[in-house]
């Protein structure tokens, strides 16, 4: 279990953070420059906060108050590196044995094991600019759980490699912590990424942490308009509440007009309150154009034009404009479902956002 | 002829590099690695022999080892170490004047041993002697040799520091460079020109061999 309470001052740029981990794998997500990594080098020791506490179960390792501050060798932390730091003097062997502190034979033992789990057998004699990135980062990896790490930190491990190395490097750090199941924080700028990863996720946003909790919370629930930003939803505007009763809301926007949605958990709304509502845009449906609707039982249609759409692998991204002003609803759909209803920039469609797909940021 | 200067300037020479390489590297390393108050301060103050005339520079070395001075009379007292017109002068004059042609290409070294580097060694547990020794030496110990070949040459060239502090003794402190003066004034034309050739040949291959040095294969 790890705990911590940040606070550090970098010229105008101000961190404070407070997050408690378990052993488990925590992801702080979060755009360049959200102090993600200044997280990481605080815990490790790199660089000294100027206030708050840093503790591993119950014994400290930074404490402004008590004038703790653990020196970096002594705090049996495991930090990854970005650019994977590795010895350039020393070949794959030397580096991985290096933070082992283990006679012969019994080193070589050790060495040979993390060689096996990393997938490294036969490179062990090569040097660092004789291996892959994915190599690197494996043998950057190794050397770090060799020393018995208590909590491992791994800074965007895998934003230098290529997109087919990266899938299967996430799926091994998957596996690699089902087997050393230690505390791990692993900071990432990369959606896909922390929702792969994260069981836990740690939304990070200049110097703050805007929202934790479990990876549906965030991705589904998001708090605030800022991470519902960073997780990608696209579609969110901004309206005024026109009545409320005990679970649903209804919210005016001048270009959307009237939507209904569900109340979010412990929210008190009120009337004439301005909210935020957003909707994914793979949550949108598109209404086949013959299709006569019971407007008692469907809720929140637009109508709108089809302003542009862009192509992306198996789907496409449409942009609807909806209203007299600039809003444009954007939607994904799979290229399919767009061939199959004659999609076409100019066309007009109708949609419809279901309400448990809104979701409402007070 | 007599090569008693030609041996002397190599004695003096290596001695001084020993003394240059060890303070200059303490020097570097400070200075590369650690941030505190003073550190222009100081880098100015290392690097003054580049651009201080030598023979203020043998006026200072004088005031400061000289007999009447606190230090000078505590080293002759006390340890019976006479520094002013001995072998040992030269010694000192060469240190200082070399000193920063040591210690500009081994900061330079160091700082190019990324902190990262470091870093993760010291995250694997391993003490600050123990990082110098197993990352940070291996890797700018090109430089380091670099600036200490660089910091030899410099020493076998002294002159106005060595002739203000150590004299022209000869068989005692008369230096290779000294001679050569001495040579010229004389009019001994045939001993200046052996003396010039060995101390050109020299210099050719000192820089010819540093700038191999340099070149790091990381």
């Amino acid at each position: 279990m790890l705990n911590f309470r940040l606070k550090k001052r970098i010229e105008d740029f101000a961190l404070d953070v407070e997050l408690s981990v378990n052993e488990e794998l925590m992801v702080l997500f979060g755009p360049s420059g959200a102090g993600k990594t200044q997280i990481l080098r605080m815990l490790s020791g790199i660089i000294k906060p100027d206030e708050g506490n840093i503790a591993i179960g119950a014994e400290p390792l930074f404490d402004s108050k008590a004038n703790i501050n653990v020196p970096i060798r002594q705090r049996q932390i495991g930090y990854v590196f970005q650019d994977y730091a590795l010895f350039p003097h020393m070949t794959v062997f030397e580096n991985i044995a290096y933070g082992i502190n283990l006679k012969e034979p019994l080193l070589t033992q050790k060495v040979n094991e993390l060689l096996g789990v990393m997938r490294l057998n036969g490179l062990e004699q090569r040097y660092p600019h004789e291996l892959s990135g994915g190599q690197k980062q494996r043998t950057a990896l190794a050397r770090t759980l060799a020393a018995e790490p208590r909590l491992l930190l791994l800074d965007e491990p895998f934003s230098a490699l290529d997109y087919q190395v990266r899938e299967k490097l996430r799926a091994d750090l998957l596996n690699i912590h089902r087997m050393f199941p230690i505390t791990t924080i692993l900071v990432t700028h990369d959606l896909e990424e922390a929702f792969m990863l994260g069981k836990r996720i740690a939304v990070i946003n200049n110097g703050r942490i805007e929202q934790v909790g479990t990876r549906e919370d965030v991705f589904y629930r998001p708090r605030t308009r800022n991470v519902a930003r960073f997780i990608g939803v696209r579609n969110i505007f901004a309206g005024t509440v026109a009545g409320v009763d005990t679970e649903q809301v209804i919210i005016n926007n001048p270009d959307i007009g009237t939507v209904k949605a569900f109340i979010p958990q412990g929210a008190a709304l009120n009337i004439g309150q301005e909210v935020s509502f957003c909707i994914r845009p793979e949550e949108i449906i598109v209404i086949r154009p013959d299709k006569v609707l019971d407007n008692k039982k469907q809720d929140n249609i637009l109508e709108g034009e089809i302003d542009s759409s862009i192509g992306k692998g198996s789907t496409h991204i449409m942009f609807l404009r909806v209203g007299e002003g600039d809003t444009l609803l954007k939607i994904e759909l799979p290229n399919f479902v767009l061939r199959k209803l004659g999609l076409a920039n100019g066309k007009r469609i109708r949609v419809s956002l279901k309400k448990e797909n809104i979701w409402v940021i007070p | 002829m007599d090569l008693f200067p030609l041996y002397l300037t190599i004695k003096v020479s290596f001695i001084a590099t020993i003394f240059t390489a060890i303070s200059g590297f303490v020097l570097a390393w400070v200075m590369a690695k650690k941030e505190f108050f003073g550190k222009n301060f100081l880098d100015v103050l290392v690097m003054q022999p580049l651009v201080i005339p030598p023979t203020v520079l043998g006026y200072y070395l004088l005031s400061v080892f000289g007999k009447s001075s606190p230090l000078g009379a505590f080293l002759e007292n006390n340890l019976g170490i006479e520094i002013v017109f001995t072998w040992k002068g030269a010694v000192m004059a060469s240190i200082i004047s070399s000193l920063p042609l040591f210690v500009k290409p081994a900061r330079a070294a160091l700082e190019g041993v990324g902190a990262d580097l470091e870093n993760a060694a010291r995250l694997l547990g391993k003490t600050e002697f123990q990082i110098i020794r197993s990352i940070t030496l291996p890797l700018a110990w090109r430089g380091l040799a670099a600036g200490a070949v660089m910091a030899f040459a410099r020493a076998t060239g002294e002159f106005g520091a060595t002739l203000m502090i150590a004299g022209n003794i000869p068989g005692v402190t008369q230096t290779l460079p000294i001679a050569i003066y001495d040579a010229v004034q004389s009019g001994d034309d045939y001993t200046a020109n052996i003396l010039v050739g060995i101390i050109t040949l020299f210099s050719f291959a000192v820089l010819y061999f540093a700038g191999r040095f340099a070149r790091g294969r990381f």
